[in-house]
């Protein structure tokens, strides 16, 4: 069966044609742009009315028309390096002129589901994305619907029994900006060529007409033509290989603290790893993760994400609330420490990190119970791995290195995480 | 039959047959597979539903069976000797099925899941534990991890720690 699917626009590809034939490794940085590389980032509690999101960093996306200048600033978009992908909700967009990949008469719909089984299921539409000075042209974003708008039910492999946050008040904000480690939300596994052309299962994407949803592959990046939901920096014509996210030292809680997401990493005198700089590779077959030692428990599958609103980790010795049994509710502050190590050792890092967890109940009633920011702010992850969520992020600069970009010499090939 | 069957160093050699020797008298043309608290003898629909290779363990105290698809998703999926599927553990880049792999605990798991969005804003690890049933999901999209089972239903000597 065909899965050719006509692209409304096509971006510029500049991220590609740089790398040449796609064989070896990228090496030798692009030389950064003269326009700014900086957006700035508030964790300042979302853009909910009379709603404290906490441990959340937001900023604002513009959204064009493709190929012109009829744009739209959309503030309160969750900055997430956990996730990749520009997920914006149509409630928030008032730009008309956003068209989904199609097929004939069917549209291209994108699943994302996340860790706590919530999801987003909407269109793969195309948009000019403006941040600071940086233009991502032609790129796939998710648009997401109000599901009474559909004219078919979710298929089950995406709803999965999990909460539907296509509303403004159940995600928190206005959309998602997913900046992890990858170019694309699917990868090699959802194209054409993967498994004779075999949608993963459950599959991330669907071919929908007005009543029904059929899974589909779709284009990956290494294709040269995506149809896949996009990390909007690799399309950025220069300070497209990563990104770092930035925020002050916090001792303990704050109303809001303000950061920064900068682009690129060595494009810019702005954006250098230092020297100092722990770097952990990554491996992408196993989900971009790596080693983290705590009290005594190896805990593979542990990830730096700045969208988990405190630090997750697996220790019944510390209680959870009894109003909220997601946060951790010591009776007081305690000192904790972990290591952190690659999975398979490409540079052989290690890293000591030390952290606080104080009582969420407290945190979320001192300030009056407005704060939006909290460096000890915790939970359990009872079986799972290590989530250093955004509290890891106070204090630090995080760099995130996309899989296959071009990056510094003196750092491995990408996949990496560094701080 | 895409199976194979390792004897742990704890498990005797006759135990090891005589699970064997029970899965082969229950009449598989291939390998069987349930959802959560179903019977394994009942249905082989999870493995032909995520189109995946099967991996049978026998362990001290029960069967283990391990379903791992093209994209790299793994189920696992942990059999008691009475043929009860009393926990599955999952990783890889996507999120399992759901329905198929919690057949009639998938409504609870709903419930909860929506609860435990409901007391709290923001995104963190799925935590649901009630006396009937514990899931624990973490990681993210492209690295996802969890659990769940029944705690009735571990076997004497199996704790929770086992299911991963």
């Amino acid at each position: 069966m065909s899965k050719f699917l006509t692209v409304v626009v096509v971006g510029t590809l500049a991220f590609l044609v740089g790398c040449g034939g796609g064989s070896g490794t990228p090496k030798g940085v692009p030389t950064g742009g003269n326009g700014t590389n900086v957006q700035p980032i508030a964790v300042d509690g979302g853009p909910v009315p009379n709603q404290i999101y906490p441990d959340g960093a937001f900023t604002s996306v513009t959204l064009c028309n493709p190929g012109t200048t009829t744009c739209q600033t959309i503030d309160g978009i969750l900055v997430d390096t956990g996730s990749v992908g520009l997920r914006v909700l149509s409630s928030a967009i008032t730009l008309t002129g956003l068209q989904p990949l199609t097929s004939g008469s069917n549209t291209l719909y994108n699943c994302i589901n996340f860790a706590d089984t919530s999801f987003l299921w909407g269109t793969v539409s195309v948009a000019d994305v403006q941040m600071a000075g940086e233009v991502a042209s032609g790129a796939t974003i998710q648009v997401v619907p109000d599901p009474a708008t559909l004219g078919f039910t979710i298929p089950i492999d995406c709803s999965n029994g999990g909460v539907d946050e296509s509303s403004q008040v159940n995600l928190g904000a206005n959309g998602i900006l997913g900046i992890g480690a990858e170019p694309e939300d699917c990868g090699p596994a959802c194209d054409p060529n993967f498994d004779n052309g075999v949608p993963p299962n459950p599959s991330p994407y669907f071919l929908c007409s007005s009543t029904t949803c059929t899974p589909t592959s779709v284009l990956s990046f290494a294709s040269g033509q995506s149809q896949q939901v996009l990390n909007p920096v690799v399309l950025f014509s220069t300070d497209n290989n990563g990104t770092i996210v930035q925020l002050p030292a916090l001792p303990g809680q704050a109303a809001t603290e303000t950061g920064s997401l900068i682009f690129g990493i060595g494009t810019q005198a702005n954006n250098q790893v230092p020297s100092s700089a722990k770097i952990f590779a990554l491996d992408p077959s196993i989900g971009d993760t790596f080693t983290t030692t705590y009290k005594g428990q190896v805990l593979t599958g542990s990830f730096i994400d700045s969208g988990s609103n405190g630090l997750f980790f697996p220790d019944a010795t510390i209680p959870a609330c009894v109003d909220i049994p997601d946060f951790f509710c010591p009776a007081s502050i305690l000192s904790l420490s972990a290591l952190n190590t690659e999975t398979t050792s490409v540079t052989g890092a290690t890293s000591t990190v030390n952290f606080s967890i104080d009582n969420a109940d407290n945190l979320f009633a001192g300030g009056g119970g407005a704060d939006a920011a909290y460096s000890t702010l915790g939970g359990p992850n009872t079986g799972g791995p290590f989530d250093f969520g955004l509290p890891f992020f106070y204090g630090r600069s995080v760099f995130t290195a996309i899989d296959g970009a071009a990056v510094p010499s003196n750092t491995p090939t990408a996949p990496w995480v560094a701080y | 039959m895409n199976t194979s069957t390792h004897g742990k160093g704890r498990v005797s050699s006759v135990c090891a047959w005589l699970s064997v020797a029970a899965l082969i008298t229950l009449g598989f043309t291939f390998p069987a597979f349930a959802a959560l608290g179903g019977d394994v003898s009942s249905i082989q629909a999870d493995q032909a539903h995520m189109k995946a290779s099967l991996k049978t363990t026998v362990s001290h105290a029960y069967t283990l069976h391990e379903i791992k698809t093209p994209s790299g998703n793994i189920v696992r999926e942990y059999v008691s000797s009475d043929g009860r599927v009393f926990g599955v553990a999952w990783h890889g880049p996507s999120m399992p099925p759901m329905q198929q792999i919690l057949g009639t605990y998938f409504q609870q798991f709903s419930t909860g899941a929506q609860a435990q969005h409901a007391a709290h804003v923001g995104r963190r690890p799925l935590n649901i534990q009630q006396p009937g049933l514990v899931v624990q999901s973490s990681g993210h999209p492209r690295g996802f991890v969890g659990r769940a089972y029944v705690p009735g239903m571990l076997p004497a000597g199996v704790t929770e720690n086992e299911i991963r």
